[in-house]
Parts: structure tokens; C-alpha cells; sequence
């Protein structure tokens, strides 16, 4: 199995962006492209369901955080949900929890966007 | 106190498709030093942070130099030391809230911050021409055998 996949869907002009296994700077670029690519086709409000991501380093939550305030100036915004506990103590660490919605799981992030 | 020869070196090429490799090995340092479970995955992450900012900045992503990672145990603690050329760091000692880079539209800036809450000291020096990063963790006291 590859280190790092993505995945995404769009419902109800809500995107909900998968990432599994192990983000870090090698695999950041991809990741960067899908919240653009997000953007660009102006579906704003984006939930990353982190079920399956295993790892996160900086340089992922460097783009969650990067994009952030262009999203919220244009009534948008980035949850997330399904964060396992190894990765939620480092989105902790950081400040993350102080500023973005975890939900609990995906119902519960498409529901806070309706 | 730490002995002034490494227990394992391990010299890498400046290729961020190794950070995986050496969050790996880093893991399982820590895990025969019996680190509490919720440490292992941190002390791995300042790592990455670490050879991430040495990549990016001091090499900037140039593929073929080298990066040497020395790993020092001591009762209770774990050094590890890595020595690069390149750029030297230029850090900020001041911390920068995220709300801030979040309003700066920033993708960079929360590394070494992360180095610094995970481990217990951090420091950087130059010398003739080789840099070196250097992080200490000890065990809470309550957590050493």
C-alpha cells in the first residue's frame, strides 16, 4: 500500500476530502492541490475526515491553516471529523482545537455545515 | 548524562521521501527505551520537523546532500543530533500564535514550534560551516524504571 492516498466527494456543496495513511512534506503537494482544486470550483465548505490518517507533520496542517482565512472571508470553512487520538493530540499541540470544529464523525461535520 | 559517542548514526540524502524511513526508526528508538505510548509518535514527529526544516531551508530540496542523524540514550533520555551543511537556520525564538499565521495565510511556521513543545530543549549552532540540531526528551520522572 502506498505511504499517503486521497480521495474526495462532494455532497450537498459540501466536499468531504479523505486522506489516509501518512501526510508529511513528501506528500503535502497533492494535498494542497485537492483544497485548491476545492476552491477553484468554489465549494467552500470542506470537511477532512481523518479516519484513516495515521500521521500528520506540519507541513500538512500548514496547508489546513493556509487557506483558512480565505475560506471563512468567503462564508466557508474547514471541519474535521474521525480523528483518532495519536493525531488529534498533535492537532492539540498546535492550537488547531482552539480553531476549528472536530466533529465527531461525518454526520455530525455535514450536519454543523447545514 | 548522555556518553559522548553515539548509540546508532544514520546518514540520509536530503530527500523528503526518507522522512517516513526515519519517523520510523526514530519510533522504534524510542519504543526500546520504553517512552510512554503517547510520546513515541511525537518524538518521531519532532524529527520529521526537524530534517523537514533542514530539507526545505538549508538545502532547499536540493536531493543529493547529506543530513547525519545521531541517536544518544542515557538513563531516562534520549539526544538526538543532526548535523547538515547548507543554510544555516535563521530562527525566531519568538512563538507565533496560529491564529496569527492563519491570518497571514501561511503555510509554513508551526515546525519548530512543534520541536519545542514536544521536546524538552531545542537548540541550534553553526560551525564552520556545518550545522547542527540538537533535541533532548527526558522520561516524566514518574515514567523511568
Amino acid at each position: 500500500m502506498k505511504n499517503f492516498q486521497l480521495r474526495s466527494r462532494i455532497q450537498d456543496q459540501v466536499a468531504v476530502i479523505y486522506p489516509r495513511g501518512h501526510l508529511d512534506a513528501h506528500h503535502v503537494e497533492r494535498f494542497e492541490k485537492e483544497i485548491q482544486r476545492m476552491m477553484e470550483n468554489r465549494v467552500l465548505r470542506i470537511i477532512i475526515n481523518c479516519e484513516n490518517l495515521d500521521y500528520i507533520s506540519s507541513a500538512g496542517m500548514g496547508i489546513i491553516m493556509g487557506y483558512l482565512d480565505e475560506i471563512r472571508e468567503k462564508s466557508g470553512d474547514i471541519k474535521l471529523c474521525c480523528v483518532n487520538n495519536q493525531v488529534y493530540d498533535i492537532f492539540e499541540l498546535v492550537g488547531f482545537t482552539d480553531i476549528y470544529d472536530f466533529l465527531r464523525d461525518e454526520p455530525a461535520a455535514m450536519k454543523a455545515f447545514a | 548524562m548522555f556518553k559522548g559517542e553515539a548509540d546508532l548514526i544514520i546518514t540520509i540524502p536530503s530527500s523528503t521521501e526518507l522522512l517516513k524511513m526515519v519517523v520510523e526508526l526514530t519510533r522504534h528508538v524510542v519504543e526500546i527505551l520504553e517512552f510512554p505510548g503517547k510520546e513515541i509518535q511525537k518524538i518521531a514527529l519532532a524529527v520529521d520537523e526537524a530534517i523537514t526544516n533542514v530539507i526545505k531551508h538549508s538545502y532547499r530540496y536540493e536531493r543529493d546532500r547529506d543530513i547525519r542523524i545521531e541517536f544518544f540514550t542515557a538513563p531516562g533520555g534520549l539526544k538526538i543530533r543532526i548535523v547538515y551543511a547548507g543554510i544555516a537556520p535563521d530562527l525566531d525564538p519568538a512563538t507565533v500564535s496560529v491564529e496569527r499565521l492563519i491570518k497571514q495565510k501561511r503555510k509554513g511556521g508551526l515546525g519548530v514550534q512543534l520541536m519545542r513543545k514536544i521536546m524538552d530543549s531545542v537548540e541550534y549552532s553553526s560551525r564552520n560551516g556545518l550545522n547542527t540540531c540538537e533535541m533532548i526528551k527526558w522520561k516524566k520522572r514518574e515514567a523511568v524504571s
